[in-house]
């Protein structure tokens, strides 16, 4: 027999009337340039694409120079790599280059791990399968549709389920990946972290998937906010210069070590010199074979800009942003990145903007085209990966937040002009990259916060609101310590999705007037401990130990008897602490292969105050180094398992602990998730086993639920939350610096919750965990936004780098005039309670639902996910359900 | 002396971040009741003054679990669904049958709210709502609790909280007037002129409607706003709305808000046990809201069209 879900869950979650039956719109748009929507056109044509040219120059070079100083032969084998990128330029560019020579350009990065992308049948994929490494992969789906390609066709390959590889080039890449075996990050970090006590566990953590993935060779950077201020002031000679200096300064003294890095450096800026002249030359050839008098002159103007800033610090407004552009590329072809976060850069570049306002040789509809292409730019960026990484945790994104409003050095408000155009260009031209954050603050003008609405109400998920008080205190509590104070902590931004980072203010002199811009200045965050599964994790403690999916042994017994539920409490804390500890060791030790074997230069460069130190930054050389961190997922699912527990268990005895064993075994009467192909709990299917569960399954669902402003659960809540934001702060990173709690969860909730059974709160098997950490769970959070905001304030959010609430709302309810100022209010009452972060998708769920039958009609559909805005047909199905499902509030 | 009763009345629901019902954000606070029976009621459950089960037999599995569970043999099965005596259920205290139902396919409308629980509610809320913020009783119809109606509104007025009302008007003056110094802000609710067509639609006669207009918009210091449900086929012609614009001039006041009726309560008669009231009407597209506006603005009176108001 077989009946639909009964488990008191509408369809489609509402809170308020139940909308009529007419999908509703988002509100109407303003659209792009003639330009910028031609460039999107073609990006949607475009596929995710991987050419081998960087790495197969930079291992040709590495090779050569067997036996150099590893920082050096790094710095070389960078330049071969830049000096060899094909230059393309498309028509119609006002900003040039990217990753690669395709337009949704990437490459994979052997020297980091080359296990992944070798053929399924490979011995060296079978072997890292059996340690399990990959499971994490073998449970994610990326999404089907847009750029991703994730079948082979004729003369195209499929890489990692997503990425397109000419078949031609297929023999070099596996010849350059065997050149890394057993010499990249991954494999050598591999060889050393086994010297850890109770190094099975953590291999078992990582086969159940309580830890979703290793960090010092997946994504070793990123999560941060770069910084341009060193290109901006001095160009690429003046660098080159600093380093020259410094090497005189230094040579053959005690603190010689410099000199290796400082030409380390200058070989790879020269590398980016040769790309940059080269990208010249390709426009000159352009113009040369142009019939067209205006697409000629453009391509002279853009030849002209790159000979320029190929040495020289930037003229104007258009020339910073493409050196923006550039060193942003740059950083992100010296390493697998996501979240590589451009920052504040509506702050940095009004100084040049203000001043070619003045001179007349800009104008606002310009400056608008200019940053829309920079939104297109910005999108084509792809970032090769396995495909747990971009499909389990990145969704195919890339996270490159830009930041906006804030505080200035001296703590006055920081929102310009600029960065209004900035949130139009947003409007008129939505792409998921870069994404944007609003820097909340009580200073801000209202105007910019009513604008940033405005862009909110579109739909696309941007801005999020993050609250700048709460971040700066934050920062203080944690790099106080390095000598951060208050006018510094003003200069922070978010790097990646929602990662707090550190940063500094540069003193840019410009006509010899200072003007103190802000950019990032701690290398990347949300590296340590990956991702742990928190229900998962409960799991194991209800079972003693064991993962009963797999039936293999996680821990051994934690040794107490469950009688009362402090004894839960105190074997979840046993579990959770012994995995960190274990965790943040053999990833120390993954990061120390990386900084030894692929050291950073390019990022390391621009950090503030590697160049002044003359280290990279995996020598401490920038300012800030404490940023390592203990990640978490499915929070919600976790505190309202525990209360389920609580109450059912220990308050109330309706149930015994043996009980929900065997209902989470028999998964409360129903089919598994991947057995009905639905991710959320709407349209699960009952088996006739059911009747057995449906009492103990009933009290699971109608338990205290967080987000109901029930200080019953709540109370938990705030346990676990200061709990957690303290624990962590007793492991120390590589770089000898505490950890604190990262509670984003990205795309990971999606395979963490495939692998998971049935939990104590009623979740299902499979199903995907709630998102974020502030977000209820999808469908019991039943007394709207205030009750919702109330429970997730129990706690103090500067505790912890982030936390991270998203909400969806029916268009209709934020409607017109009125609609914005009542959402701004909304958005500020939470801001005002010390909520960290809130992020809207103003969506009609069946619009949703529908996209997901009919996904070839909203191709160009944006919704938000966890802390950043994807195309609805690239992401995965258990992303997918979970969004549809999250509760939307109705107009009232 | 007996134990002193608890202050508190019947309600529906409580919403919060509602934007259309008074100035900036808002808690709506629903108390069960009503004295009316409109064609077009989006709340049947605000109806009656006491709390009733919600059956809904797509959820229902027929294991007959809330049959036996029932301690008044209010459940009986009747052609593949159960049959459910809410008469019997108006004096039953318990939540029987609800607990024992694992399919939520029974819910309950209605219970009773301490003013102690609803004031910390309000409390709670208030931190959210932001500039211009308040609570607004709805139903139902407020006043049908007087005595509730007047603590809520005492309680929020002396913490400084906005109050506002939106009252059908169909209720005793004395239970409207002990509150009027406790309200900053009242919606008053007009359906049709003629006394004749408003008790076909309504089941009640508007004599006590218009009087106690009249006497409100001449002793309320604070806003006064009429709100007129447009409902296609009974008070969208000419003559229906002349005669009500004509009636607010004769007030004296000067704002309307037309309120485009919709399908949105629907699936609730269901609920209820009971047949959707009216027979079908179309819901008014942007132009006819806009065409029946005319009648207003030509008279002088200021017309906001559904949720597109200044406030």
């Amino acid at each position: 027999m077989e009946t639909p879900l009964q488990t008191g869950y509408e369809a489609i979650s509402y809170y308020g009337h139940k909308p009529s039956s007419n999908i509703e719109n988002r509100e109407e748009k303003r659209l792009a340039s003639p330009r910028a929507s031609a460039a999107k056109e073609l990006y949607f044509e475009a596929k995710s694409s991987v050419s081998i040219e960087f790495p197969y120059w930079y291992t040709r070079r590495w090779e050569e120079l067997e036996g150099e100083i590893p920082i050096v032969r790094r710095g070389e084998s960078l330049k071969a790599g830049f000096e060899h990128l094909t230059p393309v330029i498309y028509p119609g560019e006002l900003l040039v280059m990217g990753k690669a020579g395709y337009l949704r350009g990437s490459y994979p990065m052997p020297w980091l791990s080359e296990a992944f992308f070798m053929a399924a049948e490979d011995k060296l994929y079978q072997e890292a399968l059996n340690s399990g490494k990959l499971t994490a992969d073998t449970f994610t789906t990326v999404g089907k549709g847009g750029g991703n390609v994730t079948g082979s066709s004729g003369n195209v390959i499929s890489l990692a389920g997503k990425f397109g590889l000419r078949v031609e080039e297929l023999p070099v890449l596996l010849e350059v990946a065997k050149k890394w075996y057993g010499k990249s990050v991954d494999d050598v970090g591999h060889r050393y972290e086994q010297l850890v006590p109770g190094y099975s566990e953590k291999e078992a953590l990582m086969r159940s998937v309580i830890c979703m993935f290793d960090s010092g060779y997946t994504l070793p950077q990123g999560r941060e906010v770069i910084n341009f201020y060193y290109p901006l002031q001095y160009g690429i000679d003046g660098i080159i210069r600093i380093c020259e200096e410094g090497i005189s300064d230094t040579a053959g003294y005690p603190d010689m070590d410099r000199i290796y890095f400082y030409t380390g450096v200058i070989s790879m800026l020269k590398g980016i010199r040769s790309w940059i002249s080269n990208y010249a030359e390709e426009a000159n050839f352009l113009a040369s074979i142009e019939k067209d008098e205006k697409q000629k002159n453009e391509y002279l103007d853009i030849a002209e800009r790159l000979e320029w800033i190929s040495t020289k610090p930037p003229r104007t407004f258009h020339d910073a942003l493409q050196v923006i552009w550039i060193f942003h590329v740059a950083v992100l072809n010296e390493d697998a990145i996501s979240g590589l976060s451009p920052g504040r850069i509506g702050q940095i570049l009004y100084p040049y903007w203000k001043r070619d306002m003045e001179k007349g040789i800009i104008d606002r509809e310009r400056t608008l085209e200019l940053l829309e292409c920079m939104r297109i730019k910005f999108t084509e960026i792809d970032c090769f990966a396995s495909m747990g990484v971009v499909g389990g945790v990145l969704s195919g994104n890339t996270f490159n937040n830009l930041c906006i409003g804030g505080l200035k050095k001296d703590g006055t408000q920081a929102a310009n002009e600029l960065e209004m155009l900035i949130l139009e260009s947003g409007i008129t031209c939505d792409t998921p990259q870069p994404t944007l954050s609003l820097l909340y603050d009580e200073k801000l003008p209202e105007e910019f916060l009513l604008k940033g609405v405005e862009c909110t109400k579109i739909g696309t998920g941007y801005p999020a609101w993050v609250n700048n008080q709460v971040a700066m205190e934050f920062l203080l509590n944690n790099y106080g310590h390095e000598g951060m104070q208050i006018e510094e902590a003003r200069a922070w931004a978010i790097g990646g999705c929602l990662e707090t980072s550190p940063g500094s203010w540069m003193p840019l002199n410009l006509d010899g007037k200072i003007h103190w811009i802000p950019g990032g200045s701690a290398p990347a965050t949300s590296v340590g401990v990956h991702f742990l599964s928190l229900p998962k994790l409960l799991e194991v403690v209800l079972f003693d130990g064991m993962d009963m999916r797999s039936g293999q042994r996680i821990f051994p017994s934690h040794g107490f008897d469950l009688k009362t539920y402090d004894e839960l409490w105190k074997a979840f804390q046993t579990y959770f602490h012994r995995a960190v500890h274990v965790l943040t060791l053999t990833n120390n030790i993954q990061h120390d292969a990386w900084r030894k074997i692929s050291p950073s230069l390019v990022n390391s460069m621009l950090k503030p105050d590697c160049l002044e130190r003359g280290k990279d930054i995996g020598q401490m050389g920038s300012r800030y180094n404490t940023t390592f961190n203990v990640e978490s997922c499915g929070t919600a699912n976790l505190v309202n398992s525990l209360a389920s527990l609580k109450k059912n268990v220990f308050d109330e005895k309706n149930f015994s602990l043996k009980d929900y064993q065997s209902a989470i075994l028999a998964n409360f009467g129903y089919k598994t998730a991947q057995e009905t192909g639905s991710y959320s709990l709407l349209d699960q299917v009952a088996t006739a086993d059911y009747q057995n569960w449906k009492k103990i399954h009933k009290f699971s669902l109608e338990a205290p639920k967080f987000g109901n402003d029930d200080s019953y659960v709540d109370s938990i809540m705030a346990q676990w939350e200061n709990w957690f934001c303290t624990m962590t702060h007793e492991f120390r990173s590589l770089y000898d610096q505490p950890l604190y709690a990262c509670q984003i969860s990205v795309s990971t909730h999606g395979p963490m919750g495939a692998v998971t059974l049935a939990s104590p709160d009623g979740r299902l098997a499979g199903t995907t965990f709630s998102d974020g950490s502030m977000s209820a769970s999808p469908g019991t959070d039943r007394n709207g936004p205030y009750a919702l905001f109330e429970s997730a304030s129990c706690w103090n959010h500067s505790l912890s780098q982030n936390s991270q609430m998203n909400i969806k709302i029916h268009p209709s309810v934020v409607k017109g005039r009125e609609g914005s100022r009542k959402f701004l209010e909304l958005i500020r009452s939470y801001m005002r309670k010390g909520g960290f972060h809130v992020q809207f998708n103003i969506v009609d769920s069946r619009m949703l639902k529908q996209a997901q039958e009919e996904p070839e009609k909203y191709r160009s559909l944006l919704v938000r996910v966890a802390g950043f805005t994807q195309y609805w047909v690239e992401l995965g199905k258990q992303i997918q359900d979970e969004v549809i499902s999250r509760t939307e509030y109705e107009e009232l | 002396m007996g134990t002193p009763q608890l202050t508190g009345g019947y309600l529906f629901d409580i919403q919060g971040f509602s934007i259309h019902d008074g100035p900036g954000c808002r808690t709506l606070i629903f108390l069960k009741g009503c004295p009316m029976r409109c064609e077009w009621c989006s709340n049947p459950e605000g109806i009656r003054p006491f709390s009733e089960p919600l059956y809904n037999p797509s959820k229902c599995t027929m294991d007959l679990l809330c049959k036996e569970a029932c301690p008044y043999e209010a459940i009986t099965v009747a052609d593949q669904s159960l049959l459910i005596n809410r008469d019997i259920c108006r004096t039953c205290s318990t939540n029987a049958c609800m607990d024992a139902c694992f399919t939520g396919a029974i819910r309950k409308a209605g219970y009773f709210i301490t003013m102690a629980d609803l004031f910390k509610k309000i409390q709670r809320d208030r931190q959210y709502w932001g500039a211009n913020g308040g609570i607004t009783l709805t139903g139902g119809e407020p006043f049908l609790q007087p005595d509730f109606a007047k603590a809520i509104l005492k309680k929020c007025f002396e913490s400084f909280i906005h109050t506002s009302v939106e009252t059908c008007g169909n209720i005793p003056w004395g239970n409207i007037s002990q509150s009027l110094d406790w309200l900053d802000w009242i919606f008053f609710d007009l359906k049709h002129i003629n006394p004749v067509k408003h008790k076909k639609a309504t089941g009640t006669t508007n004599n006590n409607v218009l009087k106690n207009a009249r006497v409100l918009a001449e002793k309320f210091p604070g806003r006064l706003i009429f709100r007129i449900p447009l409902i296609p086929g009974f008070n969208d012609d000419e003559n229906s709305l002349s005669e009500l614009a004509e009636f607010i001039l004769s007030t004296g006041k000067e704002e309307v808000n037309i309120i485009p009726a919709h399908h949105m309560g629907r699936e609730k008669y269901n609920l209820l046990g009971q047949s959707y009231y009216t027979k079908e009407f179309k819901i008014p597209s942007a132009d006819d809201l806009f065409k029946a506006s005319q009648y207003f603005t030509k008279a002088g009176i200021t017309c906001y069209l559904g949720s597109d108001t200044p406030f």
